[in-house]
């Protein structure tokens, strides 16, 4: 009894924590392509800067404060440097805490920079344009995060700093309440966003790109705006997601599960809408765990391996969803402009 | 005697400029990228592994059923998304994420596939080479012992090239396609069957893509990802060749194949073999490149202008020098 309460239990944070993680995700691609339109096809981008960032930095900076480098190499002793500075960083919690609040303002700083420069050469031109330049931009990025040695430690991949050693109970079930913390942080921010003129702007762009600028909306500016924070947010769950596995690998990054799925989960619940793709991102990694969990039992009923049943389903509801029913699960609401009487208030206020 | 870097690379392009073909192909017809291109040729190299390691024959002769295969699956992309797509008005980011469905979905397919000739006859059907089904031969001048994909690579693009343009500018249906391309209300307003014009580029851009499947099983390492891996390539040449032009894209699929294999093959041989690490990365400053300098690729590039401005320019210069001596003397 007590071992499938146990196992309930993991299997319970991890979901939770992988919804958490997709939530961040999904929010930075509904802004982008729900809201704005843009197909951004390389979110995996930002999500591998962000975790390149928590790969690279707080591990070298410990060792840097605790002088342990001169004798051991960072990426070629990983696993002894960082021995020793997680017992260092567990004597010192505010160091710890800093460190990783640091990290996470780094990793936001450096998505941005990415979705920066990875949209500038065709942010003018149309969207397919666009998607095709980003899809390429992230395979660029993991392509030199998995040769270029010293960022991530090329192929092998680096261990990550244990910045929450001092924590009484269980390092996972912190970290996902830390995780959901942060995703309802950046939803709350999208749906500020959303609700604001600047989200009503951007709806007008996608639906009407021409009349927003005849309105005299800087479309270019807007876009490449929405791409920067988009790839900021989306790289908070990249750095997260390295501190909770506590590993980073670049081949780890590949476009289906960093691009596609969150794709696949923002159509399923509603684009343009931040409770459904909640809702789809709740979902669709409660079906994937589901999948992945009776991985064994799903053989009898199924005349292949279980692991395939991922990727066609996210191709079958991708395809299903977009025909018949575009809008998603729960479709996008209208805005409403400020009641009657609040108008007549503050046109009486003025006058 | 050909380098065998010089090989690599014109079969390495051939495969390219045959899937960029294909993308360009439906892009002008119903003006939609398909990302699931690369994957409609992974069916063709699992045709290819499974024609030489199972059958043991040379997948040569399955060129016709690799076209039918590949070219029917680009047909169900056709009829089961992008139709009820376009009859629904979808946006152009919808059907283009419809096409990362599909690629997703054929994915599974060829992995199961791959799972099932695994369990059957006991082959591995990830990372293999079955370069050793390739036929070699000898050519005057260039040397002797030269796998066949030398030869057959370059040459089915020569041919399918011809076919194309004499279908395009010599058939009624070229002309029609052509005027669909063009403006495809008005071509249906004057009879032609739009669908079937839609219909036949999905199926050839398949086929295209099959033959290059084919090709890509015999000489690169297959995978089931290895359409997925190829798509930033596929897209450097399309958009190299101004993703509106087929022999723009026969062409940028030349040119940043060989820069890819040939290019960092050189620079390997005289800088550092580091280089040879970063070879995906090339697509990546094709498609950078060209959306800067030129955005509608080399095909869009007013080149009568360029050679104009060239000739100005050296003329004023020379004129300006020309002075200067006589002021001297």
């Amino acid at each position: 009894m007590s071992a499938l309460a146990d196992s309930f239990f993991i299997f319970t944070i991890d979901l939770l924590a992988f919804f958490a993680l997709y939530l961040i995700v999904t929010t930075s691609l509904n802004l982008e392509l729900g809201y704005t339109g843009v197909p951004n096809l390389g979110k995996m981008l930002a999500v591998a800067g962000g975790a390149f960032v928590a790969g690279y930095f707080p591990g070298r900076f410990a060792a840097w404060l605790f002088g342990v480098t001169p004798t051991l190499d960072y990426v070629n002793n990983n696993s002894q440097v960082l021995n020793l500075v997680s017992i260092g960083l567990q004597a010192d919690v505010p160091l710890a805490i800093g460190l990783f609040a640091s990290t996470l303002v780094l990793a936001v700083l450096v998505g941005a920079i990415l979705g920066y420069i990875a949209s500038f050469p065709a942010i003018r031109l149309r969207e397919d344009y666009l998607a095709i330049t980003l899809l390429a931009m992230a395979e660029g990025l993991r392509v030199v995060g998995n040769n270029y040695v010293p960022i991530v430690g090329g192929p092998l991949g680096v261990g990550v700093a244990d910045v929450f050693g001092w924590i009484p109970v269980n390092r996972f079930t912190f970290l996902t309440f830390l995780m959901l913390g942060l995703a309802g942080l950046v939803l709350l921010y999208a749906e500020f966003v959303a609700r604001s003129p600047l989200g009503r702007s951007l709806r007008a762009i996608r639906d009407n790109e021409v009349a927003a600028e005849a309105l005299g909306k800087d479309i270019v500016r807007m876009r490449m705006r929405v791409l920067v924070v988009g790839s900021g947010m989306a790289a908070i769950a990249g750095a997260m997601y390295s501190f909770y596995t506590g590993a980073v690998i670049a081949n780890s990054f590949d476009r289906t599960t960093w691009t596609f799925v969150p794709l696949v989960m923002v159509i399923l619940g509603g684009s343009a809408n931040n409770t459904g793709i909640t809702v789809g991102t709740f979902t669709y990694v409660t079906v994937r765990k589901l999948i992945a969990f009776y991985k064994t039992a799903l053989v009898a009923f199924i005349p292949f391996n279980a692991v395939w049943l991922d990727p066609m389903l996210l191709g079958i509801v991708l395809i299903v969803m977009l025909i018949f029913r575009a809008q998603g699960l729960v479709p996008e609401k209208p805005t409403f402009t400020l009641s009657r009487e609040k108008l007549r208030a503050i046109i009486l206020q003025k006058s | 005697m050909v380098s065998p870097l010089v090989i690599n690379s014109i079969a390495y392009s051939s495969v390219i400029a045959l899937l960029s073909s294909g993308v360009t192909l439906t892009y002008m017809t119903t003006r939609v990228p398909n990302f699931a291109q690369g994957t409609l040729a992974t069916i063709s190299v699992y045709l290819a592994f499974t024609v030489a390691k199972v059958w043991n024959e040379s997948p040569y002769l399955y060129q016709g059923v690799a076209f039918g295969f590949s070219g029917l699956a680009g047909l169900g992309l056709y009829y089961f998304v992008m139709r009820p797509l376009l009859k629904r008005a979808a946006s152009l980011v919808t059907l283009m994420i419809a096409t990362v469905g599909y690629d997703l979905f054929l994915f599974s397919i060829i992995n199961i596939y791959a799972d099932y000739l695994t369990d059957t006859y006991a082959v591995q059907t990830r990372k293999f080479n079955i370069g050793f089904s390739d036929f070699r031969f000898n050519a005057f001048g260039l040397g002797s012992n030269l796998p066949g994909i030398f030869l057959v690579g370059p040459l089915t693009v020569g041919i399918l090239t011809v076919v194309l343009h004499l279908l395009l500018t010599r058939t009624k249906f070229g002309v029609a396609m052509r005027a669909t391309v063009e403006n495809p209300a008005l071509a249906g307003v004057v009879g032609i069957n739009i669908d079937l014009v839609y219909a036949v580029s999905w199926f050839v851009s398949g086929g295209f893509a099959g033959l290059a499947g084919l090709f890509a099983g015999v000489f690169l390492t297959g995978n089931p990802d290895l359409g997925i891996v190829l798509l930033p390539s596929i897209f450097a040449a399309s958009i190299v060749g101004g993703l509106t032009n087929i022999y723009g894209a026969l062409v940028g699929g030349f040119i940043t194949g060989t820069a890819e294999i040939l290019g960092t093959g050189y620079l390997a041989l005289y800088v550092s073999t580091e280089i040879l690490k970063y070879q995906s990365f090339v697509p990546l400053v094709f498609i950078v490149v060209t959306l800067l300098v030129a955005p509608s690729g080399i095909t869009g590039v007013d080149w009568v202008r360029w050679r104009r401005r060239l000739e100005s320019l050296l003329s004023s210069t020379l004129g300006a020098f020309e002075r200067r001596l006589s002021r001297v003397n």
